[in-house]
């Protein structure tokens, strides 16, 4: 760094350390803190809400009290992650796999603080990047264009293979289902509709939150309640020891840190690729590199924390750098941001790292104090927060699900929302159960749109020419070597036999019931894609094609090779699951009863909205399924009751969707709340 | 003479009364209530920002000064909304909206899941029109929009429905332009930050006021060429750039003026507001006057000023005059648009 650039830096901290900006990016931190725990409820909507309260700020605060709000969300959010397996923002989603098998491991104040140090270290070494290169990252970024963006996003999906344990080839075909869901609404470019059902909600596409919420969050509550116990029975260590003891793993693996940290600011820098996979990307790269992953990843491997918590928090430095050298925004906080520079008469552009490089850097500087202040005051309560892993089951979830069912139904505000949350709860059951890994199907999720939009675009502007330029040609050979790694690891380095033509009799169990069904729902896609726009067929039908080979594959091995000496179905990189010595048959029906409560929940809300079918949940499921105290089932009904109503509703504002009652009784409107 | 004059004082004196009885009317019905003023866009965007900054302020010129929610129903563009709001909605007065520019005519342009008839609205008004520039950089070498009839033109475009990808099409059609439509970029920034890139030439459906704020580098340093501006009347501070409606003139065609009249008179309702159908006439005209009042508020005023809000307000009379023109469109007219802009 050369020394006028230091003079820049060290002039535009002591611009921050005014006691008054500090003040604000304070209270920006904690509120983006809280705003994290709540599982759905991202940065996102609070910023718009507080976003007038910044007008009337000098410039230096306002944007410290909103980078600091968005710069914390996902220090917090990893709380719900780890202690339940609900990702707070989909930022923690790739955290839940092995942070809240080390909660249940009784390790959950391990896991938490690790997360921490790596979230504070990942921030601070993402915003020195930031502060170090960002003089020169325009010009670089003016060479990234879109077959460029198009070959990394490529790169991205090839992270399956590193995502899907030992079943490479169930990996690829949940990420082609993924694909293919994010092909579901309105054809960005031709309007086309793709599988909408006739419905207005589909036209918008799938909203990531409740698929995300749903494939995660919801399995692990719904195996909570089957087992009916707290999520761990013991810690394994005092709380003191334990914070020390993730404290000392994060500053161990401090090279993985600043790797994955530099990978998370290099993937926000990038507009479009989308920061909700960056933690996914972590964990893969973690997965595939270090030492013994392939045994341990997965069960609770403090590694398969830091990893995801050190990149998540350093995107949001990367994100910083295309708003405002082209004021192209990284993500929906930084559109946010980006309104704010207009407030202030601040222009996004190469004005920015010349004349107003002073600026700049008390933005740089926001996002580092504010992960300072953030993991230390997470740090500090993480102990404590770690007990309530060991909480009887009949507290943890009636909380859990109020706030996840509201934070779903905040993405568009539509029933269509929590059936979204419901059905993909189901299917992500499903699949943890059966061993069909989740982390491909939310990476294709994710990526396929995105694929398919520079896809587009790049074939109109080159053809197939856009192949060959330089990046682009690096980049997918790159990708292409990821993925067919596995295989070539697996016959050349450790010179595996691989018999392709060893079977024998057929065996069919009912399991086969999941690729059959996937097979179907591929063949109905299929034929219900004929006669849709020309320019909206090929890219759904290639994939569905290809979806439907490899499923083919997987079962007719399953099938033919079950009686086999020697046969293991393989691993899945995903949270082992536990029956807490219960049989198939009667866990299934608990898991089976608890989807009923999650259905009356809805239902209750259908007649007399959120605040009467939260209510009657907590009651119904702390007296009924518990056997709670009066006392106590009354004292946690007025807490949900006023976090909802205060909150999300006179907070928020929140449009509810109308309920039965105000159907009948109109008149009720304004009267009672939320319905 | 006298009687004459005698029948005007009665006369005057009933309508001030009634007048005061309606007022008095509306009052008691909004006292203490609150008014929900639904935003068809999630939190974040344009839209949502000129409605939070509405519904501060314009509590206190409704009769009964209610409370004025602002909350956010988003989905395909704002037509959910607007559907609500013609079926779904309460419609005494306490549910109003705030959508989109285009989504008046997407009933008109053959969108089957708009269910409403615009006309049939009561607009409120709109707090600024937005003027839409066709603008390519100084390194294309174009310099004036008759280049655009030369050379084929790269314009970047935000995919199916949006300004970007329809106004280019309909100026291929009408002033055979050569644009190439290239898309879909994930949003407006995207394409400008691939113009600078030189990846693309042109960006064709671009708000004046975006420009301003966002992009004033580029305009001061002189890089950015604005070729055209696309609504139904120049932008006072752009005499010199040319109006799609006046290049259109020289064709002497009615049928091609009519148009880009459907087309471009979007622009004019700026970021509307609207109630539903079935409000009360004496309320829907309660909360247009409210918002003509809040329109010229100081306290207002200094709130837009300090938010960087562009205000060029219209009345909702004006805004429903233009929905009512576009609905008068021939069918004949309506149909070649749609041709055009597939």
């Amino acid at each position: 760094m050369d020394a006028s650039l230091l003079d820049v830096a060290l002039a535009a901290l002591s611009v921050l350390l005014e006691p008054e900006r500090l003040f604000y990016l304070g209270m920006g931190t904690v509120i983006g803190l809280a705003l994290g725990i709540m599982p759905g409820v991202g940065g996102v909507a609070g910023l718009a809400l507080l976003l007038p309260f910044t007008f009337n700020l000098d410039a230096y605060s306002a944007f410290a009290f909103m980078l600091g709000l968005g710069a914390v969300t996902s220090t917090s959010d990893t709380i719900p992650a780890v202690l339940f397996g609900v990702p707070g923002t989909s930022a923690s989603q790739a955290t839940v796999l092995d942070g809240h098998s080390m909660a249940k491991n009784g390790e959950a104040g391990r896991a938490l603080s690790a997360a921490y140090a790596a979230s504070l270290i990942g921030g601070l070494w993402g915003a020195f990047l930031l502060g170090l290169t960002i003089p020169v990252l325009r010009p670089i970024l003016m060479n990234i264009n879109s077959p460029e963006l198009l070959a990394f996003s490529i790169f991205g999906l090839s992270m399956v293979s590193a995502l899907s344990g030992s079943m490479p080839l169930r990996g690829l075909s949940m990420a082609g289902f993924g694909i293919l869901l994010s092909m579901v609404g309105g054809d960005p470019q031709t309007g086309q509709e793709r599988w909408t059902f006739d419905t207005l909600y589909l036209v918008d596409d799938l909203p990531l939150l409740p698929v995300a919420l749903g494939l995660f969050a919801l399995p692990e509550i719904c195996d909570v309640a089957a087992r009916r116990t707290a999520i761990s029975d013991s810690s394994k260590y005092e709380l003191k020891e334990g914070m020390l003891v993730g404290l000392r793993d994060a500053f161990r693996n401090w090279w993985l840190v600043a790797k994955c940290g530099s990978l998370g600011a290099m993937i926000g820098a990038i507009p479009g690729l989308g920061s909700a996979v960056v933690d996914w990307f972590a964990y893969g790269y973690a997965a595939k590199t270090v030492k013994d992953a392939d045994k341990t990843f997965g069960k609770g491997d403090v590694r398969g924390v830091i990893a995801p918590e050190s990149a998540n928090n350093a995107k949001e430095g990367g994100s910083l750098v295309p708003t405002i050298a082209f004021g192209v925004p990284g993500s929906a906080s930084m559109a946010l941001l980006l309104g704010g520079f207009m407030i202030h008469g601040l222009v996004p552009g190469k004005s920015m790292v010349t004349d107003n490089l002073d600026v700049t850097y008390t933005m740089v500087w926001s996002i580092a104090l504010a992960n300072i202040l953030g993991a230390g005051l997470c740090f500090a309560f993480s102990g404590q927060f770690a007990k309530i892993a060991t909480l009887r089951y009949t507290l943890v979830i009636p909380a859990i699900i109020s706030i996840m069912m509201v934070g779903a139904y905040q993405a568009s505000a539509d029933w269509g929302d929590l059936f979204t949350l419901l059905i993909f709860g189901v299917v992500g059951w499903t699949m943890k159960h059966l061993k069909w890994p989740r982390p491909p199907l939310i990476l294709g999720f994710v990526l396929g749109g995105i694929v398919e939009d520079y896809m587009r675009i790049s074939y109109q502007i080159y053809e197939w020419a856009w192949i060959l330029k330089p990046v682009c040609a690096v980049v997918l050979t790159l990708a292409a070597l990821s993925l067919l790694q596995p295989l070539f690891t697996r016959i050349f380095i450790k010179k595996e036999k691989v018999e392709f033509f060893a079977f024998s009799g057929p065996q069919i169990r009912l399991i086969d019931l999941f690729p059959i069904g996937l097979a179907a729902l591929l063949g109905w896609a299929l034929v219900s894609s004929f006669g849709w726009d020309e320019d909206s067929q090929g890219a759904p039908q290639v994939i569905v094609l290809i979806t439907l080979a490899i499923t083919a594959i997987t079962l007719t091995n399953a099938i033919f090779r079950r009686g086999l000496a020697g046969y293991s179905e393989g691993s899945a990189l995903d949270l082992s699951s536990d029956l807490g010595g219960l049989s198939r048959g009667s866990y299934n029906l608990r898991v089976l009863e608890f989807f009923a409560w999650l259905c009356g929940f809805l239902f209750a809300w259908w007649v007399g909205g959120i605040l009467l079918a939260s209510t009657l949940f907590v009651i119904g499921y702390m007296r009924i399924r518990g056997s709670e105290s009066v006392v106590m089932t009354t004292a946690y009904v007025l807490v949900i009751g006023c976090l909802i109503y205060f909150v999300f509703d006179q907070g928020f504002h929140i449009a509810w969707p109308e309920s039965l009652v105000r159907t009948l009784f109109p008149e009720l409107r304004g009267i009672i709340p939320t319905i | 003479m006298k009687k004459l004059l005698q029948s005007a004082v009665i006369g005057l004196a009933c309508v001030t009364a009634s007048a005061g009885v309606l007022a008095d009317a509306v009052a008691d019905f909004y006292k203490g209530k609150d008014v929900e003023l639904y935003i068809g866009y999630k939190p974040g965007g344009g839209y949502d920002g000129y409605a939070r900054l509405i519904a501060r302020h314009m509590g206190k010129h409704i009769p009964g000064n209610p409370n004025i929610v602002p909350k956010n129903m988003p989905g395909a563009g704002s037509v959910k909304l607007t559907n609500w709001l013609w079926e779904g909605a309460p419609q005494d007065g306490t549910a109003i909206g705030a959508v989109s520019r285009g989504v008046p005519f997407e009933p008109l342009l053959g969108n089957k899941k708009a269910k409403f008839s615009a006309d049939e609205f009561h607009w409120i008004g709109s707090a600024n029109n937005e003027v839409s520039i066709c603008a390519t950089t100084k390194k294309t070498g174009i310099t004036s929009w008759k280049d655009l009839r030369s050379r084929e033109v790269l314009a970047g475009g935000n995919g199916s429905g949006s300004d970007t990808d329809q106004f280019p099409k309909l100026l291929n059609y009408v002033l055979d332009t050569k644009f190439k439509v290239v898309g879909p970029y994930g949003g407006g920034s995207d394409v400008v930050k691939a113009m600078i890139a030189g990846e693309l030439d042109a960006r064709c459906g671009w708000s004046w006021s975006s420009i301003k704020s966002k992009s004033k580098d580029l305009l001061e340093s002189g890089d950015l060429v604005l070729l055209m501006q696309m609504s139904t009347v120049k932008h006072p501070e752009l005499p010199d750039v040319p109006l799609v409606m006046d290049l259109v003139r020289s064709y002497n065609s009615k049928k091609q003026t009519q148009m880009l009249n459907l087309m471009f008179a979007r622009q004019g309702l700026g970021r509307p507001y609207v109630a539903p159908p079935g409000v009360p006439a004496d309320r829907a005209a309660a909360l247009k006057a409210a918002f003509t009042a809040t329109m010229s508020d100081p306290e207002f005023l200094a709130d837009a000023k300090k938010g960087g809000f562009d205000l060029s307000p219209i009345s909702g009379d004006q805004v429903a005059g233009l929905v009512n023109t576009a609905y008068g469109t021939p069918d004949s007219v309506i149909q070649e648009v749609i041709s055009a802009i597939r």
